[in-house]
């Protein structure tokens, strides 16, 4: 009848033939999530493309108060952050459990950095009045360097753009503090690390979606 | 034909499997009480737990229709303030859509039957099935919620700059409310697509995938590609109301049209998600009923696809009056005509399929008559809709309410009601009174048409939709399809009557009581908790009924359902029956 | 087929080519700060951008995400979507940039 046969390890579940089906099957999952989330950052790409072909002065001028300097450690920040998680998944692997928790308290912490240096950036920006929507309120000096009419669109997109990507840092930080956990509590090793896995891959797109936000937003000359 | 596999070619014992006709513990009896339903991870009962929230909607919807029709009695005020009317077509409109056709074939029959139709024992992702369900769930408590704010008025659509100009608490509530079942629709996608590439019973390679297997992976596509479109148009919706982020409101600098390029963008292929899972149900029902093999297989296999790819480039013809471009709107007319092709090859492959059929008209099968009908007058009336110069006129009018109204319901929902009939036995082990269900067709046929034929010459003559007022001349088409929709509203009354009466007490169910060669025939009604209870393996052709059914019956010889070794090779065309 | 059980190897990157590709990476990322600060005309400006940001996208969606080694399905699921990006992208543009005023006025 339907009995679990005591040839499969405990972590597969019991509509699986076995651990990598298992294992594939969430991967294919998980790849099937990030697709969806292409798409849902490419409507925000979208609009983005959209006003820039129609307003290419307004993106020039209003990306003088983007600093990339700040922009481009962020980005570094984000591709340490992504070499760190993918060496945590070698570390699962090798069934090096202190190596992934290392690895992960890493990312983590890089993770936290990317969001300290993403809060000054707003808070610079709010003092000057660089703010979504109905608070826009730019100051005289802002106004002198930048006096397109629709710079609230340009900055309305930066905010969205990069406020639903610091959303989900948070929450791939929430995540990998949950594998650090578990990893502690020994759930996972190489024979079953898929969390660790699909939970680096969902990281990997937010530090691709950051690649492209980089230039587009920070870099316009 | 058969396909061979060409890399590892290992024998399987097998042995056959006849399902048992009395079944003592199934999925039913297994987990009992509520909590056990709340908390299930089975496909099973989690399509079922669909299925009724499905209908609950769609009865709720469907009362409002019954009281817009009845207002629409009389040119002005019948019994509704015109301000009421606005949020009651509009509530009509959001309920249907994105609360019961958007879910309902996908997730109420996809999830019991597509599992079993693959050999398997469940989705690939239970828990995140259940979660899916859940999600729904909270999407309808925030719609609910924005009712008690002070609702919505801006039709299904949403259009800016009056949702978000209106910054009203009842939009906002609702259109979070979408946003969140959004991600029921994409989670149920993901969890189907990875099913159908993960989960299939030895011997069922692509070419042996029943058609509405294919019908549920093209639409999963659709649903993994679109909705993340709509999540984020909705949300920037929600921050031009809360935040006045001004990307789609014209006095803050944005465009209007832009957002119903982006609303349409899902719109459009969500409409493909409703009917694509409704096809895959004809192609079943159909050979079912004709015991013949669906003529042109892969025609209609890849048709699927091909319209889930042509869909998502048409959606401009919503727009056609908006104030495109002209180089759009041409592009967008002639992709529209195109995209009926894959579509009408469809009906024609059914049509051909019935040819020398040996038909049965059972329930199911008069839906798919019925079907094939409505929905081609839905088709072309679209098509016609399609063609710009006609468009010019008969944009927002009735015409446009007549098409969508055959497609989605002459389509959709007779083809869930097809499936509803035919794979009643299998999912409650009962049979439906067979008459009743016949009457009830030829009722909802009847009802259907007379509500919605005039509409289309209403619409002609220039009657605008959504309006609430009316000139006399457009008063007997009115009455018409008032009295048409209550001729509906009864027929579907009676429809949940005798299901309803077919659980308490109703004739038990075959295993297979119509002679399906389909693999979710082949075990027992209703099945057990685990589907089968031995792997099944397959080596015909879904439709292959011109071979004995103990072909179908057959499943790995001592098998461990599943577990063990050597349990999932590829399979040659040398099986050894044991 | 669907129920492959053959033991395939998970692929355990070296910790030298994940750290070569970080090392890439990061070169990448000053060099199209450097770049963006010479004066290129447009459109060649956001095309350099963009294809140095397309090559450190493949780096890793490739290396770090594991895509050079896994099955080839997973790698068509990215393209797929970026192919969907971009029509929903072009299409639309070919109604923005063709209109003849950027907001249609009634």
């Amino acid at each position: 009848m339907a009995n679990h046969s005591a040839s499969q390890p405990a972590h597969v579940q019991h509509h699986f033939v076995d651990s990598d089906q298992q294992f594939d099957s969430a991967k294919l999952g998980m790849w099937v999530f990030l697709v969806n989330e292409i798409l849902f950052f490419g409507g925000l790409f979208c609009a983005y493309i959209i006003f820039r072909v129609w307003y290419p002065d307004l993106f020039s001028q209003a990306a003088l108060e983007l600093n990339k300097v700040w922009g481009g450690i962020n980005t570094i920040v984000l591709i340490g952050s992504s070499l760190t998680v993918a060496m945590a998944i070698r570390s699962a692997q090798r069934n090096e459990i202190k190596g992934l928790r290392i690895n992960l308290m890493i990312t983590i912490l890089l993770a936290c950095v990317f969001l300290v240096i993403k809060y000054f950036e707003y808070e610079h920006k709010l003092h000057l009045g660089i703010a979504p929507g109905s608070f826009w309120n730019p100051t005289p000096e802002v106004l002198a360097v930048l006096d397109h009419p629709k710079a609230n669109i340009f900055f309305s997109i930066y905010y969205v753009m990069t406020g639903i990507h610091g959303l989900h840092v948070i929450v791939g930080i929430g995540l990998m503090i949950w594998l650090y956990i578990r990893a502690g509590k020994g759930h996972f090793n190489s024979e079953y690390y898929t969390p660790v896995e699909i939970t680096g891959l969902y990281w990997h797109l937010v530090d691709l979606i950051w690649i492209f936000l980089f230039p587009l937003l920070y870099l316009i000359e | 034909m058969a396909e061979v596999e060409t890399k590892k070619m290992t024998t399987l014992q097998v042995q056959r499997f006849i399902p048992s006709e009395n079944p003592t513990n199934t999925y039913l009896t297994d987990e009992k009480g509520v909590w056990a339903w709340m908390t299930t991870v089975d496909h099973k009962k989690i399509g079922l737990m669909y299925l009724a929230s499905v209908a609950f909607f769609f009865a709720l919807a469907g009362f409002l229709a019954l009281a817009l029709r009845t207002e629409l009695w009389t040119p002005a005020k019948t019994f509704i303030e015109a301000d009421t009317y606005n949020q009651l077509f509009t509530l009509h409109g959001a309920m249907m859509v994105f609360f019961v056709l958007v879910p309902s074939i996908p997730a109420a029959l996809g999830n019991f039957i597509m599992p079993m139709q693959l050999g398997a024992k469940d989705v690939a992702f239970p828990r995140l099935n259940l979660a899916s369900f859940y999600i729904y769930v909270i999407g309808a408590i925030f719609t609910f919620i924005s009712l008690y704010m002070n609702g919505f008025d801006t039709g299904w659509t949403f259009y800016t700059p009056y949702s978000s100009d209106a910054n009203s608490a009842g939009v906002i509530w609702v259109t979070l409310g979408v946003f969140i079942l959004g991600f029921s629709s994409i989670l149920t996608g993901t969890n189907f697509i990875t099913t159908i590439h993960k989960l299939r019973a030895p011997g069922i390679t692509w070419g042996r995938l029943p058609l509405n297997v294919w019908a549920l992976y093209a639409t999963s596509i659709i649903q993994v590609l679109a909705t993340p479109v709509l999540a984020i148009t909705i949300l920037l919706l929600s921050f031009e109301n809360i935040l006045d982020i001004g990307i789609f409101d014209p006095a803050l600098g944005g465009d209007p049209v832009l957002y119903q390029h982006f609303f349409w963008f899902y719109s459009h292929p969500a409409v493909y998600i409703m009917i694509v899972p409704g096809f895959g149900i004809i192609s079943e029902v159909i050979s079912t009923f004709s015991k013949k093999t669906v003529f042109g297989y892969w025609a209609i296999a890849l048709s699927s696809l091909a319209i889930a790819f042509i869909g998502f480039l048409v959606w401009g013809h919503h727009m056609f009056t908006s104030g495109q471009s002209a180089v759009a709107t041409t592009v967008f007319s002639f992709l529209t005509f195109l995209v009926g092709i894959p579509t009408g090859i469809k009906i024609l492959n059914w049509v051909a399929t019935l040819y020398k059929g040996s038909i049965e008209m059972k329930t199911p099968m008069i839906y798919v008559f019925i079907f094939l009908f409505l929905f081609s007058i839905g088709g072309f009336t679209g098509i016609m809709l399609g063609a710009l110069s006609v468009d010019i006129h008969l944009h927002d009018t009735y015409y446009v309410v007549a098409h969508f109204h055959y497609v989605m319901m002459g389509g959709t929902l007779i083809a869930l009601l097809a499936g509803l009939h035919y794979w009643w036995p299998k999912m409650t082990g009962k049979m439906y009174n067979e008459t009743l269900g016949k009457i009830s067709a030829v009722l909802i046929f009847i009802g259907f048409n007379m509500t919605f034929l005039p509409q289309f010459v209403m619409g002609a003559q220039g009657m605008p939709r959504r309006y609430y007022n009316y000139i006399d001349q457009f008063q007997p088409f009115h009455q018409t399809s008032t009295i048409g929709s209550y001729i509906l509203g009864v027929a579907f009354l009676i429809i949940l009557y005798y299901l309803v009466k077919s659980l308490f007490g109703g004739e038990k169910a075959p295993s297979n009581p119509w002679n399906s060669r389909g693999l979710e025939w082949q075990s027992t009604s209703p099945p057990d908790f685990h589907n089968f209870d031995h792997t099944p393996v397959v080596i015909n052709h879904p439709y292959d009924y011109h071979k004995p059914m103990e072909e179908f019956q057959l499943g790995i010889a001592v098998s461990h359902n599943g577990h063990g070794e050597h349990q999932d090779e590829a399979v040659s065309e040398e099986t050894k029956k044991a | 087929m669907s129920t492959t059980a053959h033991k395939h190897e998970h692929h355990v990157a070296s910790a030298f080519q994940l750290w070569l590709i970080g090392g890439a990476l990061v070169v990448l990322t000053i060099l199209t700060v450097v770049v963006s600060s010479l004066p290129i005309p447009a459109p060649l400006d956001i095309i350099t951008a963009l294809s140095i940001a397309l090559v450190k996208a493949f780096l890793v969606a490739a290396f770090f995400m594991g895509l050079y080694w896994d099955v080839k399905f997973n790698s068509m699921l990215l393209i797929g979507a970026l192919v969907f990006f971009i029509l929903m992208v072009t299409v639309t543009l070919l109604d923005t940039m063709y209109r003849n005023d950027i907001v249609p006025s009634f």
